[in-house]
């Protein structure tokens, strides 16, 4: 793996831009960890949940945008907004890539359409205070959900069980170019909850609404892709046992380890730079192959 | 993918398998949001009043200029110190400045002292007397004891710490590469700094790095390397890290696939410069302000004068967060990131899309 053997540490006061990354699907395989379509879906579900939900932050932290009085931390949203734009882009190529392959996504994505745009969109006929209330309530659950993608974009660094099983490596590059950029703007998110309310009400609120909801449309979303892959014909079903067995050979992250991690975020002395390191995620945004072939355009 | 067409209410909305009912997940989801989103605002629904406001970065300093001194031919070495002599903010390798200069002018400079220094920071400038007029201020008009207003140190070079590390300097570019090969050096790291420049007269700092470790610092000068000389010295999985001219840096990009090094570190800095551009002007909205913007400036930088909340991220037309929409006028395309059908429906992109000579932009803003 590339970047271990680097101290974990923070850096301070970093400068976020995003960067210009393309993939090339065309040599995507179905399953492209080979052999192993229940961890491929599992996987492919933030395919599903990204583009839309990823949207959703930007739209939220453009609302943000006009209650920021820091002009550091404005920066550091303006760099997150342009990282988040980019992966949403870059997952919405993989979803059409599918669809070219015979598994349609587009049921599961409207219902994400319908709760990213309908449910936590924007609603007529609040008051001043209500409209502010609801995008500080919002960026508390991007808080929390950035809380997530940083623990997964953080295995992703660390997962050389995918290496071994020998998966896609424009896939490994993307999730973990991902990954990487999750893990250098943390912080940003959970700056700005606390920016704009530092109380704990709000944090443990964004924890307790998207953690239990970001579980649920995930096993949904395993199990929509499970049922819709052309190849499989409903032969597998989904199941915690089955997610175990999985994580034990290194290619998903391990759901009672998941679970912990989102408990340490209602500790009281809480700070996402306590998890994962900036100096790894940065060196391999140094070597991931779309990261450089960015810098060359 | 299409969702643009939403269905009017959650029980219309299909059901994932293609089952003939209504999706009851999505059903109680929405009935939830329909009563969270109102009820906020209301009591223990709200930021408390009483609990403090929580600034994230702390102000600007005010520091004196305590060092003032030529360390190469057109290069000035500033020093810059706490007037009561207190201790600065610390910073990590590839750090920068930016400096608020008498004159109004802001310009970023890296620190290139010694971090465990806390008493002064360290930045060198190159005179460009055809730059923006910044370098030459700092040059001829700022002298010992004058006040500045400095950002605290922010980082867009930071430093990882791999084992094998080949630094990459060009002219002034040097300076954020000084305190990174002191850090290799105190951490025991296997580093080689290959330092390029016009003429030996020009090149600041060499005998400071050559006192680092002589045999880890190679000159290369009078002439412009390409891009596999300065790679060399890689081996395999060397970290580069790079700081030059742009031309320097665009051919250590092209030769790194042939060369055995795995990463490559750079600094980016945000706004390509413009090219061809011509002066124009834009409206905010269809009976607001109209604004100019200049041949060597880009829309959105008028723009943000007017209205500091537009979102904007990128500087170069590739991630879409400052796009706007066109009311009338025809616009000089130059993102890599709108469709054709997005471009036909008036979307823009002021961060680097332009306009003919005297041509008129409204845009819905």
């Amino acid at each position: 793996m590339p970047g271990t053997g680097t101290a974990p540490e923070v850096h301070d006061n970093l400068v976020l831009e995003p960067r210009d990354v393309k993939f090339d699907w065309s040599q995507l395989p179905l399953h492209w960890i080979p052999d192993e379509p229940f961890a491929t879906h599992t996987i492919n579900v933030l395919h599903l949940l990204l583009p839309e939900g990823e949207r959703w932050f930007v739209r939220v932290f453009k609302d943000a945008l006009p209650m920021i009085t820091d002009e550091q931390l404005r920066e550091e949203v303006l760099g997150f907004i342009g990282q988040e734009a980019i992966h949403a882009q870059a997952h919405e190529e993989v979803l059409e890539h599918l669809l070219s392959q015979g598994l349609d996504p587009r049921p599961y994505v409207r219902q994400l359409a319908w709760l990213f745009q309908r449910v936590l969109g924007e609603r007529p006929g609040l008051s001043a205070r209500q409209r502010r209330e609801n995008v500080i309530e919002r960026v508390a659950f991007v808080a929390a959900i950035e809380h997530f993608t940083a623990f997964l974009g953080n295995w992703a660094l660390n997962s050389p069980g995918l290496d071994r099983a020998q998966a896609d490596p424009t896939m490994l590059d993307l999730l973990r170019w991902h990954g990487a950029e999750e893990v250098e703007h943390r912080s940003v998110a959970y700056d700005l909850m606390v920016h704009l309310d530092p109380g704990y009400l709000r944090r443990i609120r964004g924890m307790m609404v998207s953690g239990p909801l970001l579980v649920r449309l995930w096993v949904r979303g395993v199990r929509f892709l499970l049922a819709a892959d052309p190849t499989l014909h409903g032969r597998i079903r989904p199941s915690w046992l089955a997610a175990r067995s999985a994580a034990e050979r290194g290619m998903l992250p391990d759901p009672v380890q998941s679970l912990r991690s989102g408990l340490r975020y209602l500790k009281r002395g809480y700070h996402p730079t306590q998890e994962g390191s900036s100096a790894q995620a940065l060196s391999y945004l140094a070597t991931s192959p779309a990261a450089r072939a960015a810098v060359a355009r | 993918m299409d969702h643009t067409t939403l269905p009017e209410s959650a029980s219309l909305l299909p059901d994932l398998y293609g089952r003939p009912q209504a999706d009851r997940f999505m059903r109680h989801l929405t009935a939830f949001g329909d009563r969270y989103t109102p009820a906020l605002g209301s009591l223990g629904l709200r930021r408390s009043p009483r609990l403090p406001e929580q600034p994230r970065s702390l102000p600007a300093l005010v520091l004196v200029v305590t060092g003032h001194r030529p360390v190469a031919e057109d290069v000035v070495e500033l020093r810059l110190a706490d007037p009561s002599g207190d201790l600065l903010p610390r910073w990590q390798p590839g750090a920068h400045l930016r400096l608020t200069l008498p004159s109004g002018r802001e310009r970023h400079y890296s620190l290139c002292g010694d971090p465990a220094d806390r008493r002064s920071y360290r930045i060198a400038v190159r005179r460009l007397p055809d730059g923006g007029g910044g370098s030459l201020e700092i040059h001829d008009e700022l002298h010992l004891g004058v006040r500045l207003t400095v950002r605290r140190p922010r980082n867009g070079f930071p430093f990882c710490g791999e084992q094998k590390l080949l630094l990459l300097a060009g002219g002034i570019g040097v300076t954020p590469l000084l305190p990174i090969a002191r850090e290799a050096g105190r951490r025991g790291l296997d580093w080689h700094l290959v330092y390029a420049g016009r003429s030996a007269e020009t090149m600041p700092f060499t005998e400071e790095l050559r006192a680092l470790a002589p045999e880890r610092v190679s000159l290369l000068v009078g002439r412009v390397p390409s891009g596999a000389e300065l790679l060399e010295r890689a081996r395999p999985g060397s970290a580069v890290y790079c700081c030059g001219p742009a031309p320097m840096l665009s051919a250590v990009q092209r030769a790194l696939d042939a060369s055995p090094a795995g990463a490559l570190h750079f600094e980016r800095f945000a706004a390509a410069p413009i090219v061809d551009g011509k002066p124009f002007t834009v409206q905010l909205g269809a009976d607001g302000l109209t604004l100019d913007v200049a041949a060597d400036r880009s829309a959105l930088d008028v723009l943000r004068e007017a209205r500091p909340d537009l979102p904007y991220s990128c500087h170069q037309g590739f991630c879409g967060t400052c796009r706007v929409q066109l009311l009338a006028g025809t616009p000089d395309h130059r993102d890599r990131r709108l469709t054709s059908e997005e471009r036909a429906d008036g979307a823009l992109l002021p961060c680097v899309s332009r306009a003919a000579e005297g041509e008129h932009l409204v845009l819905d803003i």
